[in-house]
């Protein structure tokens, strides 16, 4: 029997968190837990980076199957792949957890042990919902993965932790459960054309599931994913919890919880009803657009530098949206690379952060200013990030966004030209923000003794820019595996549903040319 | 032996035990200690030894009491639920100074009545279980008798329960003037030989069971006493009976409303459907108001009563399978709950601390007791991967295929605000800090291990669901 990859991505974590049962917890064991769960993240990334290596990027099909029964009676199974597309954000979801760990190395001195668990608990169900090929195992992974989420902002978090946690998890709770209802639907949509139930996704999406169902199906996957995004104007939960979490809540959030929302997009509400994500698309992408406008508006008079990069993320998953809407090559492949891109950029901002708070205990823009002076290398770092957060050409965010537009602009020339505001927007706020904090004179005493980075904070930043840089230097090194994935995807939608709605006038043979390899 | 008295086996081991236990504090010498509770174990697993051996045979006894599947899984479920209830009631009892033979006793009678009503397929039959437990139910609640509020609870309940008792007689007593039997299954045959169009005769039968097992199932508008006797009584008897009574009274209401009833499914499909709403709604929306813990899983038990009702409405194979794993997730969930309740209020202290804000800062102070609970809140949440997520979809998973759209709807809303107030709780346990001295609830050894244990079954029946639900499935096939 091979060796069951995709499974050991999630049980390697679970079993360090049931090693961290094992080990005393009081503060002297409390650098031993930490040593332990970085480790075991670590590990975890090697995993990924070893599937990665495995993984055969000419094939846009599913790779490394596993299938168990787990509940025959209902069609229910275990069933694990990974395409293109979920392969890199499961490489992601490995690179930043055991940073997120490292970066909440001091600020966490409470209950670590639990800390660590919550965080590998996390990374489990995470790596669950992105290999996930059973709609039944994906909905588990999904909801499971509110549960530590919850716990890491409710008791880690600053002040408005509890507020922020719970209306996290209503939020998601919310949507997510027509989805299941939509789930259920489907399994028996399943039913009463073959006669047996099931939930496996390769299954349902050969099912010619009637125009007349298509509609509500896809509005309750479209709800849940919408919020988990989010998309304007569900984003209201997330200023809270990102500015709530503790560091390493919000890179993970920022990192990797939003991409599930975009990949539900991706890998099932729009392959699996394609005519009614036709006929939704626009309304999406105008949504979309206006979440990029409008959390770029905002985001520039926040006084609070975690709600900037907050409300930075609802802009910027905006364009992950609508390049997703657009439903051809560059578009989708522009919105996957924009997913890692982000959580890398973003990622890395509320790393940089939360490293400022650290020292200083504020969030507040304006208790800063001068920091160039007190910590060039801090500062330098945060500068790349915050370019590349931007999308400036040679940093990871252009290649995303670049594409994206292009997408788009075949599809609608008015909503690119109102999207590509929003990339001078991006640079607007956040030069600002960067601005008043690092430049000018040292206006606040308590800036002046600020000490520079750490051995453990280079160790953080390092890999992040890095990988900044290289996204985007040699975007062709990630985009290859996606293209593949993303083709046979938009195949399936189109093949089902050749007719596109236009909401430009541009010639409709402009819309599908046949993929381009860039 | 003959064999027609096979099927009555695993509820006369429980009513032997229940007498022994009787019989024992009756010659208990003052103050001398006695082991009455594993007495009442040891009834419960010739019980469970008897249902077993039972499993495949469909025993009947004198027509009236069918072991099939369906009730001897019911039946299973009630053993689970004795077991964990003895076993968390210890405490309770040296803490209040309960009369343990009394208190040991009419739980088993309850027991023996609970299992009697899930297995009889007669009408009387059913009357007759439904009083024996009740009435020991009753002085369950009772049992404190230097409480006010238990003495006003168990009054309460009982002059409600004896009122829809009278309700559930007089159904009986339409349905034989109707049909000219109390055999579900005669009544059944002569129901659907009768003409198409209801006739008012038909339609009064139905309405005054279904206002007697509402009542009994605790179904909105028929839900009031529920609140009260939870809250008076003591939290070991309240998981008791939130979960066994319940139980019992759902597996009668299933038989005889798809057995014998179901000709008459366009008659009364309508009013269970807006009972079942009702009761979700209400049951939810009043628990985010609640400020007791006790009274807030009243709330949360009505609720669940609702989902329940959501597989009676649906009707088809997924609902009787669903209603099976349901209750069996809702009796280890709720047990477990009230368990840590009553751990709780069997602190050095003596206050009760059955407020919500007494659990702040119990994962500091016990965190064990506060990780049970987080478990049991999330599986009376429906969250994966706990028993109460399987058995909501499979309830779901019913209604969406019998084409009840709405209701699963409603059903999946409520279980999203029922979410906000299981999870209050959490946060007092773990993001609130304790406004009180520090106490340290006691943990007895017993009662740790029935909460580890159903703690385990939860996460169990959450994970590995498959061969549970295939159980349930066979014993749907049995009947119906």
């Amino acid at each position: 029997m091979q060796f069951p990859i995709l499974t050991s991505l999630v049980v390697l974590p679970i079993a360090g968190a049931a090693c961290l049962f094992l080990v005393r917890d009081d503060e002297r064991h409390a650098p031993l837990v930490r040593n332990i769960a970085l480790v075991v993240s670590a590990l975890v990334f090697a995993d990924t980076l070893l599937l990665w290596s495995r993984f055969n990027a000419a094939s846009g099909d599913f790779q490394f199957i596993e299938r168990h029964a787990w509940i025959p009676t209902f069609g229910i199974s275990y069933v694990v792949g990974v395409d293109g597309i979920s392969l890199l954000l499961l490489v992601l979801t490995g690179f930043l957890t055991p940073l997120a760990l490292l970066g909440s190395w001091e600020s966490i001195q409470r209950k670590t042990r639990a800390f660590c668990i919550v965080v590998l608990l996390l990374e489990s169900a995470m790596m669950g919902v992105f290999i996930s090929l059973d709609l039944f195992l994906f909905y588990v992974f999904w909801d499971a993965m509110l549960i530590p989420m919850y716990f890491l902002i409710g008791i880690w978090g600053y002040e408005r932790r509890v507020y922020a946690a719970v209306k996290f998890i209503l939020y998601t709770l919310g949507g997510s459960v027509l989805m299941l209802l939509a789930i259920l639907s489907l399994a028996s949509l399943h039913n009463a054309a073959t006669g047996s139930y099931s939930f496996d996704l390769q299954k349902i999406y050969a099912l010619q599931i009637p125009q007349s169902q298509q509609g509500w199906l896809f509005l309750a996957f479209a709800l849940a994913f919408a919020i988990k995004v989010p998309i304007f104007p569900f984003h209201t939960w997330l200023p809270d919890a990102h500015v709530e979490a503790p560091t390493a809540g919000s890179v993970i959030l920022a990192g990797v919880l939003l991409k599930m929302g975009t990949y539900g997009f991706v890998r099932f509400a729009f392959p699996l009803f394609p005519d009614a994500a036709a006929q939704f698309a626009p309304y999406l992408a105008v949504l979309a657009v206006i979440g990029i406008v409008y959390g770029a508006l905002v985001a520039m008079v926040q006084p609070d530098m975690k709600k900037l990069v907050a409300y930075s993320s609802v802009s910027h998953l905006g364009f992950v949206v609508l390049g997703i809407c657009a439903m051809d090559t560059q578009g989708v492949q522009g919105a996957v690379y924009q997913m890692l891109s982000h959580g890398v950029s973003t990622g890395g901002l509320f790393l940089v952060v939360g490293m400022l708070v650290d020292r200083r205990h504020t969030r507040l823009i304006s208790e800063y200013g001068g920091l160039k002076k007190v910590m060039p290398h801090l500062v330098a770092a945060f500068l790349i990030l915050t370019l590349a957060s931007i999308g400036l050409p040679g940093l990871s965010g252009f290649v995303g966004e670049f594409l994206i537009l292009l997408g788009v602009f075949r599809w609608s020339p008015p909503l690119a030209t109102v999207a590509a505001t929003g990339v001078i927007l991006s640079a607007t706020y956040m030069l600002w923000m960067f601005q008043r904090v690092n430049y000018g004179p040292v206006t606040n005493e308590k800036n002046t003794g600020l000490r520079d980075l750490s051995p453990r904070e280079w160790a953080i930043l390092v890999p992040i820019l890095a990988v900044a840089v290289l996204m985007g230097v040699m975007p062709n090194l990630f985009l290859r595996p996606i293209e593949p994935s993303v083709n046979r995807m938009l195949n399936q939608i189109h093949a089902v549903a050749p007719v596109r709605v236009q909401v430009s006038h541009q010639p409709p043979a402009a819309s599908h040319q046949p993929p381009s390899s860039n | 032996m003959p064999s027609s008295l096979n099927a009555i086996v695993p509820m006369a081991c429980v009513t032997a035990a229940a007498i022994a236990a009787m019989v024992a504090e009756a010659f208990r010498e003052p103050g001398e200690r006695m082991p009455i509770g594993p007495l009442g174990v040891i009834g419960l697993a010739g019980a469970a030894i008897a249902s077993i051996a039972l499993w495949h045979h469909n025993a009947t006894s004198f027509g009236v009491v069918a072991a099939d599947k369906f009730g001897l899984f019911v039946t299973g479920i009630l053993i689970i639920i004795g077991v964990l209830s003895l076993a968390i009631s210890a405490p309770a009892i040296e803490r209040e100074r309960l009369p343990q033979g009394e208190y040991y006793a009419l739980m088993l009678f309850a027991l023996a009545g609970m299992m009697l009503m899930a297995t009889a397929t007669d009408l009387l039959v059913i009357f007759l279980a439904l009083e024996v437990l009740s009435l020991a139910v009753y002085v369950l609640t009772g049992i404190r008798r230097d409480s006010p509020v238990a003495t006003e609870a168990a009054f309460k309940y009982f002059l409600l329960g004896a009122f829809s008792s009278a309700f559930f007689l007089y159904g009986i007593a339409f349905t034989y003037g109707l049909t000219g039997s109390t055999r579900l299954d005669r009544v059944g045959s002569l129901i659907a030989a009768q003409a198409m169009a209801p006739t008012p005769m038909q339609l009064i039968a139905v309405g005054l069971l279904i206002v007697g097992f509402a009542f009994k199932v605790s179904a909105v508008p028929f839900h009031m006493w529920t609140p009260d006797a939870y809250e008076g009584a003591s939290p070991a008897v309240t998981g008791f009976m939130s979960t066994g009574v319940k139980a019992a009274a759902f597996a009668a209401f299933f038989r005889v409303f798809l057995a014998a009833f179901d000709p008459l499914h366009a008659v009364w499909w309508e009013v269970v459907w807006v009972m079942a709403a009702a009761t979700m709604i209400v049951g939810t929306v009043v628990g985010v108001a609640q400020t007791s813990v006790k009274r807030m899983l009243a709330y949360s038990s009505i609720a669940h009563g609702g989902y329940l009702l959501v597989a009676l409405v649906s009707a088809n194979d997924a609902a009787k399978g669903a209603v099976l794993f349901y209750l069996l997730a809702y009796a280890v969930t709720n047990i477990g709950a009230f368990g840590v309740i009553t751990l709780m209020e069997n602190t050095d202290g003596d206050r009760p601390n059955d407020q919500i804000r007494d659990f702040a800062g119990l994962w500091n102070e016990h965190p064990a007791l506060a990780a049970l609970m987080t478990i049991f809140l999330l599986s009376l949440g429906g969250f994966p991967p706990t028993a109460g997520f399987i058995a909501k979809w499979y309830v779901f998973t019913a209604a969406v295929n019998a084409g009840y759209y709405w209701l699963a709807i409603i059903g999946v809303l409520t279980s999203v605000i029922s979410v906000f107030f299981y999870l209050r709780i959490v946060v007092m346990m773990y993001m609130t800090p304790s406004d009180t001295p520090a106490r340290f609830p006691l943990v007895p050894r017993i009662a740790g291990a029935a909460l580890v244990v159903s703690a385990v079954i939860i996460v169990y029946l959450g994970v590995l669901p498959a061969r549970v639900l295939d159980w349930a499935v066979a014993s749907i096939s049995s009947i119906f």
